[in-house]
């Protein structure tokens, strides 16, 4: 049986059925004002009775299995218009939606976002966390019909699903942990600018030519949601949570890499130039960067500046960063072609930009201690991270190679972007090839117009 | 009348195993704790253990630290495995965070 917060019922029972239990279990709650520091604790005396109850007598309410197929709703309306409303009204009362508007996920809508892989339908993916869900490659499918996606990208969000799934990503605890964390998907190779991934000017927002990042993020948020259980304050309980509508979901504009610069997915997960891959890392906070300088600064003495700039933004006691300090990244860096191309010229790479970074973002242990870093750092589970307070100036993650630098963003050298993180992996899947992409992207044509 | 009828999008839950049976009772049973040791646990278990040993003739409770500590491992096939071990009969998971 367990002792939690009152508001933290929503997020024990997605626990329990991720183990595969009946999405229940013995608890005694409390207000959170219990569990802060100098609270009166005397109520679990008065309630104790619940506690010797939890451990003998408590029964599970919910004998049934709910495996099994996925059932249909209908709505009525007087009109089209009328039904559409009705569809919304039902999938927001039913918490299953963002609060934005949503396709419903017919049957013919579903089928068509399924031409876009060779998969069975069933096929199973995995169980979302925490919650359990039984994600299948049609629950992909069902998500990326309500969040206006297309079939086109259906491969990318499987792949972004099951990086999602694995393990190695953290999902697991970030889906429910209050530090606000949200996916950031990185997509390399030629699918991204088939299914018109932007790449460039405002990479991250909206972009009515290349909707793609925000369909598939948007489509993986609400798998998070519907099938992960992660609703605000029931299954998740992230104070704020930003960047959630769509998560961040980009391509790395690899026709701007300067020569002899491998893309991220060759440098991070090595996979072969030409593939198409996404990576999935998580971040809790963005924010750009004004990198350029601003009077007569020769080229070098701007590059110099931009970098130090850069550390600076970096060089903050991120303490939710720890769950990644040994394997996961402190964050993602990303900085426009054109800046990537100046650099380059000037003899950087994306590695002597890391060692840069790395050292230059380290934190005098004496600024750690005030701010009561260590505490936080003497109980991280990684032998590492906690043996990194003996250096000072502390560093930010264990390795330079943790950075993670894409180049991506609008042709202009002012700003740069670093999305900082709170990763514990960063995992990598190829995309699979969709079998009818010729006539998918032929469509898109047709339907968004040209490019 | 125009009909939209479309999938529930909250998908199956597979139920694979049941919630451990509870215990006859509480008297010479065997307790433990598994805790994120945040949240005030380092007052609150402790009061509950007290309150578990005056209620129950017989009753053990483990130490409170019997177990691995924090976040990171209190969900553990490793910490699992241990609780399995040490025979307990019975364990509360104190876990606000």
């Amino acid at each position: 049986m367990t002792l939690t917060r009152a508001d933290f019922v929503g997020v024990m029972t997605n626990a329990v059925a991720g183990l595969g239990l009946a999405p229940d279990a013995a608890m005694v709650t409390f207000p959170i004002d219990m569990f802060l520091p100098g609270s009166d604790i005397s109520p679990m005396e008065a309630r104790k009775r619940e506690f010797y109850d939890g451990l003998t007598r408590w029964r599970s309410a919910l004998a049934g299995d709910g495996a099994g197929e996925t059932p249909m709703v209908r709505v009525q309306g007087a009109s089209a218009e009328d039904a559409l409303a009705r569809a919304n009204h039902l999938m927001l009362a039913n918490r299953w939606g963002d609060g934005l508007p949503l396709w419903p996920p017919t049957r013919a809508r579903v089928d068509w976002i399924l031409r876009g892989t060779a998969r069975p339908r069933r096929q199973t993916l995995g169980a979302f966390p925490p919650r359990g869900g039984v994600t299948t490659v049609e629950s992909c499918a069902v998500a990326l019909a309500m969040a206006g996606g297309r079939p086109e990208y259906l491969p990318v969000l499987v792949a972004a699903v099951e990086a999602f799934l694995d393990h190695e990503s953290g999902s697991e605890q970030l889906q429910a942990a209050s530090g606000s964390a949200f996916p950031v998907v990185i997509v390399n190779g030629p699918v991204g600018a088939a299914i018109r991934l932007n790449a460039g000017f405002g990479c991250l927002g909206p972009d009515p030519q290349r909707p793609a990042g925000a369909s598939i993020g948007r489509a993986l948020r609400l798998l998070q949601q519907n099938l992960g259980g992660a609703l605000p304050g029931l299954g998740t309980m992230a104070n704020y949570g930003g960047l959630r509508y769509t998560n961040v979901v980009f391509a790395e504009d690899e026709a701007s890499l300067p020569r002899g610069w491998a893309s991220h997915a060759t440098e991070r997960h090595g996979f072969a130039p030409g593939q198409s891959s996404i990576s999935l890392a998580f971040a809790n906070g963005a924010t750009n960067i004004r990198r350029r300088g601003a009077k007569r600064e020769t080229p070098e003495e701007d590059a110099l500046q931009g970098m130090h700039r850069m550390a600076d933004f970096m060089r903050v006691p991120n303490l939710a960063g720890l769950a990644g300090y040994e394997h996961g990244t402190p964050g993602i860096l990303m900085i426009p072609g054109v800046v990537a191309q100046t650099m380059a010229g000037l003899g950087w790479t994306k590695a002597s930009m890391r060692d840069f970074l790395w050292e230059h973002s380290r934190i005098p242990l004496d600024h750690l201690r005030r701010a009561g870093g260590p505490a936080w750092i003497e109980i991280d589970t990684s032998k590492v991270a906690r043996e990194s307070l003996g250096l000072d100036p502390w560093p930010i993650t264990a390795s330079p190679d943790n950075f993670v630098i894409v180049v991506a963003g609008g042709g202009h050298p002012t700003n740069s972007y670093w999305l900082q993180g709170y990763s514990p992996g960063v995992v990598g899947r190829l995309v699979e090839a969709s079998p009818a992409m010729e006539t998918l992207l032929a469509e898109a044509e047709r339907d968004l117009g040209p490019r | 009348m125009i009909e939209l009828e479309f999938h529930d999008p909250s998908g199956a839950i597979e139920v694979k195993q049941l919630h451990a049976a509870r215990l006859p009772t509480l008297e010479r049973a065997r307790i433990g704790f598994v805790s994120n040791e945040q949240w005030q646990a380092y007052r609150m278990l402790p009061k509950l253990k007290a309150l578990l040993e005056a209620d129950f003739p017989g009753i053990e409770v483990l130490p409170i630290d019997a177990f691995p500590q924090g976040n990171a491992v209190i969900g553990s096939e490793e910490t699992a495995a241990l609780v399995k071990q040490s025979g307990v009969h019975g364990v509360i998971i104190g876990n606000a965070a």
